[in-house]
């Protein structure tokens, strides 16, 4: 066994440069494929474009310049005699003052690479210009008759016959509508689905299979995830205060133009210059959002004009790459090292993207940074509207449908606290030993001599009180805080400002903890749970159980006007015990930004039962007035009152907020960072290595000069590179981009497009098509789809049907060790595509078959389960109003919409996909990765959103008509698989359920713990010990390798 | 025979025979699925990069997140005692760009350290009184005053110096060391963070995945947070009802299944996925036997201070953070927040100093009395220093000081470090650095030196680039502070 690895890894490493290189002396050699990746890699970076950076005045990447040689003034490269060139003789020597490169270079040729340049010499040192700065054309399609008459597999097929290889055979049937359904909605096929595929014999399943899906609106959703990638989309600012942003209407915008299938110029066109465009509509500024994507930042002290910089950097960065597979952001200090960019052609790009009324500290309190305006949905549809009116109406009914059990024993419940309140309850007072607030100054908070901690006004957000507890006495069984008006804020509560809140407080969040020292600050990690909560008063609108959630613009302020003292009490869990933790700190966080701090407060412990009342003055007297003799009004608010905080109806609740929040994103406008253009746009300047407080010469917008020029319009100046009359503009440069002869736009956009479905694409680095980028694993069919992507008139979905009827990518990826042997990366496609899903994919998936998905197109961002507050632990909480500081879960549907619609923290995305390769869309990111780590498996095995799933699987495989076990596994098998297990894994799976229903049987009560993860209800109808069982057979099959893994 | 056919007991075997430097991956173990994705670099490369003689095996970075004032705790001179009040010359300012919190004052009076220090250890290290404790380890510690910084906002300061670039996107040193020497342990990840907030100012800077991201790297390199308190890696405690004998049996199942599939299509992956699973199997037992500080001794818990009885907090880390490094974890990072003075730094940075003086202190004395120190390289600091000038009026008892990047104040100690020393010195304002200058790249190269690579030859492609965490300014060893 051992003995095998060692071969294994060689061979491997060797295989891939074998692929892609001939054995030197084998046949000619091309430059671009074969000598350009040694020069670039060893040689550019001291003897290639950057000017400045040139040594011994020697160029490599200009054959004039190579054959004239360097400041020794012998020719570098003597074509047709490698034993003259001086190239040749440097790197073959051993002299450490001579050799080539030098040591301190750290870099080493591969005597590959001396025979590889010894050889192009030898054969005349023929230079080409980079292939990928050509304009594609198409090559005659290959004449192997026997690949059939499709262009990609000719492509294929040539290359396979040249390495002796041959197509795989085709995928099952099973296999092929699974991959296609995965390739092109994200989601499998559901049994019935795979069925009706193997039972349509007609010869053209396939295609309207294929037709079905690409019409499928679930297809927007699956392509936009790879472009919000690219596009560093997120629902946060970024940097380090990173709050909250509005740009999900951008997101919509995308969806609908892979859906609508928008030619791919016109995406480009209307994302770099919507808002350039004559009579540009709503939608077209709304997709200008792509340039607004990148982070923003309002972190004090930070200079504006450096973040405009860097804005506009991050632009240039992301355009270049996404559309142009071009890695500018090289050039931002100097000029690029490997290809033809100067730093120059770099601010003349920057130019373009640096004329907009935009600031550089913007973005706080969750508005949006400017320019931002407000837009409706593109995928708002009245019919849904409609819908969603009804299924609101319908939604408010139920919430308003009477629970008399409950509420009858809720009403007894209550009436029993009511009895039992007061109960031996005293006050203590607390020593308060600190009392301190971020960025509050402690001469504006004093502790008074009877502890009262007062406040001179101000603005400040989080106030942590440091209390001693006292040693002696029984266990306190938790506080009371107690406001008060000051004369500092004239007799007020508070200094609130706010519409109805005037002269009060607003308390957004209360926690406590415990410690054996004396801890200024609360500990996160053990805060104290509460059981019990009362006010002396409420504002209404401003319910005091607010108070536990950690959202600060959700809060608890006692009626306005009140003049006299107010209270709230917090009943702990468990008593304090000051001989264990002697020191109590409390954090009470106002609201920041909107001057509702208290003038005063002093908190006391208790013993005893608190003598408050849990609910509203109002509410309180009706349940202490006997059920028999409460007249009808009061029945009808108590009633009223219950639906609104029954645990029972929560649901009911969360449907109401949810069809409101979706009807809204419907019907209403919402913010959108967007692009324009200030009436007084910022000069751009070559910035000396890239800082920018060293501006040197002004210069205009305007495209590398390497590549075609920006316009052939009569007053577009070749020789400046600018109009005569006018500045260049975003949309010129869009233009540029999308004229016939541009040699990189189209080539990324459809190795990008091939990238999806296989994996990897043509060439390999999909956002590098310069120099340092792959060689394309078939050049001829990169530059022919290209080609014919362009004159199809960009249209993306005829390209994808091209690649889906292909025998190429009909092929099983079934794989011989031989195979992989020779081709672990599958870069000539003797087989088809295998790998495993993206973790948008794999969250999808699961919510599908287990029934849960919730399909709702577009909208606001969501945030599903998440484990604790992460967001807090590590946020600017309480110090900024900064939004998104704390995570506060959604409920209903919300938990189950699709990934892409996840709310994207930057500074700390979701986890349960970052773990599975989603990047953390800070910057541009294209093509992720695919690791393979224990963590992944611990979350499809623990989280939450799959334990749930797995139990929902159960319950549909359970309620369905199944008339055995053996059935029963067999759906659910298919339900995940998309095919029928064979008699050893269904053996291995009824021997697991047998095992999983004796472990409940013995346990029924883990039984319940199990089912009870998730908020969904779970049907009472089936028996737990029975449910239990199937959700742990279920949770198997979610984590068989075979689920996540597209073949 | 079928090469992809091994079994789990076979490779589980191997894996448990000691790991050592062979075992290329901290997450994954079959070579093939390894090399056609490209996660961990190839043998040759790891020839080529670790070609220096290795000092320490793993990192415990004790990050301070904030700024740590380098003129109260470590560079604190006489000549302040004469200077203090007076106006910071524009001669010594140089020009420097100040932030937008100070740039609008109209006099910048100096103050002295805001308490008295001590020359300790052989060299005479002035170290503050506010850190007593580290003024006892001065004979193990060296301390580089002279460390400087291009950034002077927290954002891109604290990405520069955990990321090695101010711009977003690149990986952190801890991700780089994970990839480029994967970790020693199977059962826990290689690189492992640790987070607290300081009692100085709450809540502090916030801190982000960023710092101890993958960036270009791929994602199994990224930083795992341990968490304090149930569930310390998210998502590793099984469901509520779901036992370990239970998972034991599942996971056996799922072997036997996805081992099937694998020999049918000839998935390499699936084998690496089946090994994912034993390994998060035996992290659901490693992380609490990690996490369980029952069996600390008394006299511990004495040393590390009395927080260290406290999860979460900088004591209980510094606790943990020895437990990592017994267990092989490579690069242990902790990173407590608080040290942001802009306001009342005679009341904030005494709690922070009590926060990390006496535990910072401990985890060195620990490590060395155990034989760690000897292969752990241990570093203090944060990610720039504060001015010498009064941010708000001299002697109020609202005022700090801003951000200072000129020039700061960290400590290395461990791992051929010359304990007992200092590097570098700065001016009489410790304003501007007057004797051999290091940059965060130097910094960098020194820390991967030590663990035995090339900093030039650690390198990763991406973008066009073999892109490098010391960047692509030359970069110096710190020699002063190598034994």
């Amino acid at each position: 066994m051992v003995g095998l690895k060692q071969p294994m890894i060689r061979s491997l490493r060797i295989l891939p440069i074998l692929l892609a290189l001939p054995a030197a002396g084998a046949g000619e050699l091309a430059f671009n494929k074969d000598v350009r990746p040694v020069l670039s890699k060893t040689c550019f970076t001291c003897h290639g474009p950057d000017a400045a950076a040139v040594k011994g005045k020697l160029r490599l990447d200009l054959r004039d310049l190579a054959l004239k040689g360097g400041e020794s003034g012998k020719p570098a490269i003597v074509p047709g005699k490698p034993e003259e060139s001086e190239i040749i003789r440097r790197i073959r020597s051993t002299d450490p003052d001579d050799v080539m490169p030098p040591p301190e270079a750290h870099m080493t040729f591969t005597s590959r690479d001396v025979e590889v340049l010894t050889q192009w010499i030898r054969e005349g040192a023929v230079y080409e210009g980079h292939w990928a700065f050509q304009t594609p054309a198409k090559a005659p399609v290959p004449d192997i008759p026997s690949a059939g008459e499709h262009p990609v597999d000719r492509f294929v097929a040539a290359r396979l016959a040249a390495e002796k290889l041959g197509f795989s055979p085709e995928a099952d049937r099973r296999t092929l509508i699974r991959r296609v359904f995965h390739d092109l909605t994200g989601l499998p096929p559901s049994p019935a689905e795979v069925r009706a595929f193997l039972e349509d014999t007609s010869p053209n399943a396939y295609e309207s299979m294929v037709e079905r899906l690409i019409s499928s609106p679930r297809f927007g959703e699956n392509f936009a995830v790879a472009w919000l990638d690219a596009s560093r989309y997120a629902d946060t600012n970024g940097y380090s205060i990173d709050g909250g942003r509005h740009q999900w209407l951008w997101r919509d915008w995308v969806i609908k133009s892979f859906n609508d299938n928008q030619p791919y110029d016109r995406f480009l066109i209307d994302q770099l210059a919507g808002d350039l465009l004559p009579g540009a509509t709503e939608q077209q500024i709304v997709a200008t959002g792509f340039n607004r994507n990148h982070a923003i930042t309002h972190e004090g002290g930070t200079i504006p004009e450096e973040n405009l910089v860097n804005y506009a950097a991050d632009r240039v960065k992301t355009a270049s790459e996404a559309f142009l597979g071009l890695t500018m952001a090289c050039a931002q200090c100097h000029d690029h090292k490997y290809d033809p960019i100067s730093q120059r052609d770099y601010y003349r790009f920057f130019a373009f993207f640096n004329t907009l009324d935009d600031a550089g500290l913007d973005g706080n309190a969750g508005q949006n940074a400017r320019p931002s305006i407000k837009a409706s949905s593109c995928l708002a549809t009245a019919t849904e509207a409609e819908t969603v009116r009804r299924e609101l109406e319908a939604a408010r009914t139920a919430l308003a449908a009477p629970l008399p059990e409950a509420q009858q024993r809720w009403d007894a419940d209550r009436r029993a606290d009511l009895a039992n309140r007061g109960r031996g309850f005293s006050l203590v007072p607390l020593e308060v030993l600190s009392a301190t607030a971020p960025n509050g100054s402690p001469d504006r908070i004093r502790i008074g001599e009877d502890h009262t901690v007062s406040i001179a006004g101000g603005d400040f957000s989080a106030y942590n009180v440091l209390m001693r507890l006292p040693a002696a006495g029984p266990p306190l069984r938790g506080i009371r805080v107690v406001f008060s008006a000051t004369p500092a804020s004239k007799g007020k509560l508070g200094f609130g400002s706010a519409k109805g809140l005037e002269g009060n407080f607003h308390l957004g969040t209360i926690t406590s903890s415990v410690s054996t020292f004396a801890a200024g600050n609360v500990d996160l990690n053990a805060i104290l749970p509460i059981t019990r909560l009362s006010a002396s008063s409420v504002q209404p609108g401003h319910d005091v159980w607010n108070v536990l959630n950690s959202d600060p613009l959700v809060g608890w302020a006692p009626r306005t006007g009140a003049a006299g003292p107010e209270h709230l009490t917090l009943t702990f869990e468990a008593p304090l015990q000051s001989s264990a933790t002697p020191y109590l700190t409390t954090e009470l966080l106002f609201n920041f930004g909107a001057n509702t701090s208290p003038a005063s407060f002093r908190i006391f412990g208790f013993v005893g039962e608190d003598d408050g009342a849990r609910d509203p003055e109002d509410i309180t007297a009706i349940l202490l007035t006997e059920a028999a003799t409460r007249t009808p009004e009061q029945a009808a608010a108590l009633q009223a009152y219950f639906q609104r905080i029954a645990p029972e109806k929560a649901a009911d609740r969360s449907r109401v907020d949810n069809l409101q929040e979706r009807l809204s994103m419907l019907t209403a406008k919402h913010p959108v960072l967007v692009m324009n253009t200030s009436a007084k746009p910022r000069k751009t300047h070559i910035l000396d290595r890239g800082v920018y407080s060293s501006p040197k010469e002004e210069v205009s917008p305007g495209s590398p000069e390497a590549l075609p020029p920006l316009s052939l319009d009569p007053s577009f100046d070749k020789a400046s590179g600018s109009f005569k009359d006018r500045p260049a503009n975003r949309l010129d440069l869009a233009l540029w981009m999308v004229r016939p002869d541009h040699p990189l736009t189209s080539r990324v956009a459809i190795n990008r497009i091939w990238e999806h479905f296989f994996g990897r694409g043509l060439s390999a680095s999909s956002a590098d098509f310069g120099s340092q980028g792959q060689w394309p694993s078939h050049p001829e069919l990169l530059d022919w789809l290209a080609t014919d992507f362009r004159e199809k008139g960009w249209d993306r979905k005829h390209l994808i049907r091209m690649i889906l009827t292909s025998r190429t990518y009909r092929q099983s990826s079934d794989a011989s060790p031989e195979l992989l042997k020779r081709d672990p990366r599958n870069e000539l496609l003797a087989r088809g595509p295998r790998f495993r899903l993206s973790a948008e994919q794999v969250r999808d998936q699961a919510l599908f078959v287990a029934g849960l998905l919730a399909e709702r197109l577009g909208g606001p961002s969501v945030k599903p389960y998440q484990p604790g507050d992460l967001w807090r632990q590590v946020s600017h909480y309480g110090s900024s109003p900064a939004t998104s500081q704390t995570f506060v879960q959604d409920h209903g549907e919300k938990l189950h919409r699709r990934s892409l619609y996840t709310y994207w923290k930057r500074t700390l995305p979701p986890v349960n996909l970052s773990v599975f390769d989603a990047p953390n869309r800070e910057i541009c990111s294209i093509g992720r990765t695919s690791t393979n780590t224990p963590l992944q498996a611990l979350v499809t095995l623990n989280d939450t959103q799959f334990v749930e799933a797995a139990r929902s699987l159960a319950a549909t495989v359970l309620l369905a008509s199944h008339p055995s076990d053996a059935e029963r596994l067999r759906a659910a098998f298919e339900a995940v698989t998309s095919r029928l297990p064979v008699p050893d894994e269904a053996a291995i799976l009824d021997a697991a359920l047998k095992r999983e229903r004796n472990r409940y049987q013995a346990d029924p009560a883990a039984a319940g713990e199990l089912l009870s993860i998730g908020e969904t209800p779970r049907p009472p109808s089936i028996p737990a010990v029975e449910h239990a069982a199937w959700t742990q057979v279920a949770a198997t099959l979610l984590n068989l390798s075979e689920t996540i893994t597209r073949r | 025979m079928n090469p992809l056919v091994f079994s789990r007991r076979a490779f589980l075997g191997k894996a448990a025979n000691g790991l050592g430097h062979v075992a290329l991956s901290s997450m994954l173990l079959p070579a093939l699925a390894r090399a056609a994705s490209g996660t961990q670099p190839d043998a040759a490369d790891m020839a080529a990069f670790r070609s220096i003689a290795p000092k320490a095996k793993r990192v415990i970075y004790l990050f301070q997140s904030g700024g740590p004032s380098h003129v109260d705790l470590f560079d604190g001179k006489d000549a302040l005692e004469k200077l203090h009040g007076s106006n910071l010359p524009d001669s010594v300012r140089g020009g420097q760009r100040v932030t937008g919190m100070t740039s609008g004052q109209s006099s910048f009076p100096v103050v002295r350290p805001i308490a008295p220090g001590k020359r300790c250890g052989p060299a005479g290290v002035w170290i503050s009184d506010l850190l007593p404790y580290t003024q006892k380890i001065a004979g193990e510690i060296c301390v580089i005053r002279s460390m400087h910084t291009e950034a002077i906002n927290h954002d891109p300061a604290i990405t520069l110096i955990n990321t090695g670039s101010m711009q977003l996107g690149n990986a952190s040193a801890g991700a780089w060391v994970s990839y480029g020497l994967g970790t020693e342990n199977a059962n826990l990840p290689a690189y492992m963070v640790l987070i607290s907030q300081g009692t100085g100012k709450n809540p502090d800077q916030p801190i982000f995945s960023r710092l101890w991201g993958s960036g270009f790297l791929p994602s199994q390199h990224q930083g795992v947070i341990l968490r304090a308190g149930a569930d310390p890696v998210l998502y590793l405690d099984n469901p509520p009802g779901v036992s370990r004998e239970q998972r034991r049996a599942q996971l056996d199942d799922l072997e036997k299944l996805n081992q099937r599939f694998a020999d049918e299509v000839g998935d390499p992956e699936t084998l690496a996925r089946i090994h994912g699973y034993e390994m998060a199997f035996r992290m659901q037992a490693s992380v609490p036997e990690l996490t369980d500080l029952s069996g600390e001794s008394q006299e511990t818990f004495e040393l590390y201070g009395p927080e260290s009885r406290k999860p979460g907090t900088y004591a209980s880390n510094c606790l943990l953070a020895r437990r990592l490094a017994e267990r092989g974890v490579r690069f242990i990072q902790l990173f407590h927040r608080g040290w942001d003075q802009h306001i009342a730094i005679t009341r904030q940075l005494p709690n922070q100093c009590r926060d990390t003086d006496q535990p910072s202190a401990a985890l060195i004395t620990d490590l060395k009395r155990r034989g760690l120190l000897e292969d752990t390289l241990v570093l203090w600091g944060g990610e720039f220093g504060r001015t010498v000038y009064s941010q708000g009026a001299l002697g109020s008892a609202v005022a700090g000081r801003d951000h200072h990047g000129r020039c700061f104040s960290i400590w290395m100690a461990g791992a051929g470090i010359k304990g007992g020393s200092a590097v570098g010195e700065t001016d009489d304002f410790c304003w501007n650095i007057t004797k051999d200058p290091f940059h965060i790249r130097d910094l960098n190269a020194t820390m991967l030196n030590q663990l035995g690579i090339d900093h030039h030859r650690l390198t990763y492609p991406y973008r066009g680039l073999d892109q490098k965490l010391t960047g692509v300014e030359p970069a110096k060893l710190i020699a002063p502070a190598l034994a």
